[in-house]
């Protein structure tokens, strides 16, 4: 056992009156001599300790102060003392340690029953503590309540309140409750003991139901399965309803991919011309077309154009002569399509000069002095030539040649300065010429040279040398790499009196920068040797294909001439040109 | 026509609501300030009782509330209470210790007790909240607290000033109250002895206002009711 010391377990006022103070004796009491243990207290304003007036009245081990000894808001001090020593001591003043009595005289009546005779409303009354002053106003109380079902564990309580009486609302009729009160005072925070338990029956007063001890309670079973099949019927009728609006407010659609502007389906069943102006809209596809193929030339269509309308295919379109008559490039039609400016690889001059999108002006003149240096043959009106040529001195051209590049970078070797007189020709003819079709050539392009130059794959076979041997013939004149109108090729003037300059001017010619196919590479090489005149292998189905001369990106570019295998066939060439019919016939 | 009635009823009605708005923004009472077919239109003195009543608890409550919250965060562990010097600077007025006494003084000697008291308190209380504003880390509560309770307390001075006029009926007594000096101690540079002193007058403090309460109950029952609240 623990040693326990004397201690003062509480002093309380019940009324602010008087006061009583208790302590515990503690368990070393018996030990040793017996002690008598006292109770001393002081006021704040003495300083005397005074012994304890009333050892009696409050019980054992207490001490009581009586009205005469208590002064409410003074200070007291007590001590639990033996002879000698202090064992505890208490400072307070009496309003502090107010803890009403409770209260008194519980009953209850009965305010009313619900319709069914289950609920009912009692009024419960009680008087307050007989031992404090309410009446004077000396000392204010206020209540609290607690009740519960006789078979509960849980007390409910009230709100405190001043007032002696409280409903109680709606308590089951068929059952018992017990109600007990307590009291404090009004600006403490402890409650005094509780009242007595008042027992509430409603079959003492003859309204208990017995029968009405069933009591309904909500049909919680039956909400849920009505309430989940209400929703199910909903959301079925929901899905299966033919309102869009309804369905889609419920079950939003999810928003699938989609590229702003295009429509999906027109996509899979849409026009090839729809499609492509709707995606030509957009710049970015726009940019890489671009960016992709520079080498390759836009083919616009010119939907505008009834007679196109006709067509059935684009390819037809893009061969057919009617497009190409009708096509913009020509006497200086200009519209906003672009095309003209994207279509005439073969006479750029002409293209420029015709046309004002093809930046014709500019060009051309950079042309002139392009040409200075590189060897272009393009297409030459030889109509004029005869007229030109004797215009030019060939010694001048080679001088002008010459002087500007010791290493001339003819490609066509064979027309030496004959090469030059056509072209300056051409020159001169930039203003008169009237091309009359523009064909659409397509090159492909098989390397590139570390010079930058351009190699187109095949393409024609060799007929460099062919075409020195063989002459003025009227068809099938084929150089390499020349376009040659017919004129030039009736009159067959630049083959024959240049063939001494051929090897030195093809040694240059493999040597120098410029545009070769492989083929006419390998062709020519092979022809130095042999000197017969082979017929031109017409049959043989080789593309056409044009040399680059200048990239014009992105209005177009500027072919080099380049010599068809004209096959056996009539190969009319207006003015140098092939036509694409002509073209499909050589084509395979 | 009738849109103009509706609009004038409504122009009535919104002046009324904010006159009733103005006149009850008080909340300590929502009793009527004039009793219909009053001449004078004064209130009568079971409402001013009724007023003085709710205030002084109210102060009380406040002071209570200021005194076990500063209990709780500053006095702690420093065995302020067992100092039982606790000498309040109201001593010096003889108020009534016990039912007995307060019940056989006469009421007008009550009143100007409460009123000495009500007006020894001004000064302390104007000090007090503006010392706890200073206070190192003090709490919002107190400090509200301090300064609703400086105001609650004029109030209530002038309520009892009031109720003295209507009740007194010889001469009018002396201005007793107890002059304070405790606002050096509240501003002691040593913590401790600071914190003693302020402990001291909250103490002092709640202890006043639940006698200034506990009075003008026992006065309103025995006025007003007659000794049967």
């Amino acid at each position: 056992d623990l040693l326990q010391w004397p201690q003062i377990s509480k002093c309380r006022s019940p009324e602010m009156e008087t006061f009583s103070c208790f302590w515990t004796a503690g368990n070393f009491y018996n030990l040793t001599v017996p002690r008598i243990l006292q109770l001393l207290y002081k006021k704040s304003n003495e300083e005397d300790w005074k012994e304890c007036p009333d050892y009696i009245t409050s019980g054992q081990n207490s001490c009581y102060f009586n009205a005469s000894y208590t002064s409410v808001w003074t200070p007291y001090c007590v001590q639990l003392a033996s002879k000698n020593e202090v064992y505890d001591k208490k400072c307070f003043s009496v309003d502090e340690i107010v803890l009403p009595d409770p209260p008194v005289h519980l009953n209850w009546t009965l305010l009313n029953t619900s319709q069914t005779g289950i609920h009912g409303d009692i009024q419960v009354r009680w008087d307050p503590p007989p031992t404090a002053d309410v009446r004077k106003g000396w000392i204010t109380l206020e209540y609290e309540l607690q009740y519960k079902e006789v078979n509960e564990t849980k007390w409910k309580e009230l709100k405190p309140r001043l007032s002696t009486m409280v409903p109680l609302y709606s308590l089951k009729t068929a059952r018992d409750y017990e109600i007990r009160i307590r009291s404090r005072q009004r600006t403490s925070e402890k409650f005094g003991e509780f009242s007595e338990i008042l027992y509430v029956s409603f079959s003492q007063i003859g309204i208990g139901c017995d029968h009405c001890t069933e009591e309904v309670e909500f049909p919680w079973f039956l909400v849920v399965v009505f309430g989940v099949c209400g929703l199910a019927v909903t959301v079925i009728s929901i899905m299966l309803s033919k309102q869009p609006r309804l369905k889609m407010l419920i079950f939003p659609p999810v928003p699938v991919p989609k590229i702003k502007g295009i429509d999906p389906d027109l996509l899979k069943k849409g026009k090839l011309d729809e499609v492509n102006s709707i995606l030509a809209c957009h710049d970015n596809y726009k940019t890489q077309l671009y960016s992709d193929d520079l080498w390759v030339e836009f083919i616009e269509l010119d939907i505008e154009d009834p007679d196109e309308k006709n067509r059935a295919s684009d390819t037809d379109r893009l061969l057919s002569e009617d497009h190409l008559k009708s096509h913009s490039c020509l006497g200086g039609k200009d519209d906003d399509s672009g095309r003209a400016s994207c279509c005439e690889p073969d006479i750029p001059e002409t293209d420029f000069s015709a046309s004002d999108t093809c930046d014709a002006t500019s060009d051309s003149d950079q042309f002139k002095k392009a040409t200075e240096k590189e060897e272009d043959l393009l297409c030459l009106d030889r109509q004029d030539n005869d007229e030109s040529l004797p215009s030019l001195t060939n010694t001048d051209l080679h001088h002008q040649h010459r002087n500007t590049q010791p290493e001339s970078s003819h490609l066509w070797a064979p027309f030496g300065d004959n090469i030059e007189s056509p072209r300056l020709s051409v020159h001169t003819q930039i203003s008169n010429q009237n091309s009359l079709t523009s064909t659409d050539f397509y090159a492909q392009v098989s390397d590139i040279t570390p010079a930058g130059r351009v190699v187109l794959s095949p393409g024609q076979k060799s007929k460099l040398g062919r075409a020195q041997r063989e002459g003025c013939a009227e068809q099938n004149f084929t150089m390499d790499n020349t376009y040659f109108c017919e004129a030039d090729v009736k009159k067959c003037i630049a083959v024959t009196p240049h063939e001494e300059s051929e090897p030195r001017v093809q040694e240059q010619g493999y040597t120098e920068d410029g545009y070769f196919t492989t083929e006419s590479l390998t062709t020519t090489v092979a022809n130095l040797g042999a000197s017969t005149a082979a017929p031109p292998s017409s049959e043989t189905p080789v593309a056409d294909y044009t040399s680059i001369h200048i990239v014009q990106s992105p209005q177009g570019l500027v072919l080099n001439a380049t010599a068809l295998p004209v096959p056996d066939k009539e190969f009319n060439m207006s003015c140098g040109y092939v036509s694409t019919d002509q073209l499909n016939k050589i084509m395979p | 026509m009738s849109a103009k009635g509706a609009s004038l009823k409504g122009l009535l009605l919104v002046a009324l609501l904010v006159s009733h708005m103005l006149l009850t923004k008080e909340g300590v009472t929502s009793l009527p300030i004039c009793h219909s077919g009053s001449a004078n239109c004064q209130l009568t003195l079971e409402e001013l009782f009724d007023r003085a009543v709710k205030l002084s608890h109210y102060i009380h409550y406040l002071s209570s509330e200021m005194f076990n919250e500063f209990d709780e965060r500053y006095a702690q562990g420093r065995g302020f209470i067992a100092k039982a010097v606790n000498s309040c600077h109201t001593a010096s007025l003889t108020t009534p210790e016990d039912k007995e006494q307060a019940q056989q003084i006469h009421h007008e000697d009550l009143l100007n007790l409460i009123l000495g008291v009500l007006r020894s308190w001004n000064d302390p209380l104007i000090h007090l909240a503006s010392e706890v504003q200073r206070m190192k880390e003090a709490p919002e509560t107190i400090l509200w607290k301090a300064v609703e309770i400086e105001e609650q307390n004029k109030r209530l001075l002038e309520g009892m000033e009031k109720i003295v006029g209507r009740v007194h009926t010889g001469e009018v007594e002396n201005d007793i109250h107890t002059p304070w000096d405790g606002l050096p101690s509240l501003q002691l540079d040593d913590e401790d002895s600071r914190l003693f002193a302020f402990y001291n007058l909250l103490h002092c403090l709640r202890r006043d206002s639940h006698k200034i309460d506990n009075y003008l109950k026992v006065l309103k029952c025995r006025l007003i009711h007659d000794n049967n609240c």
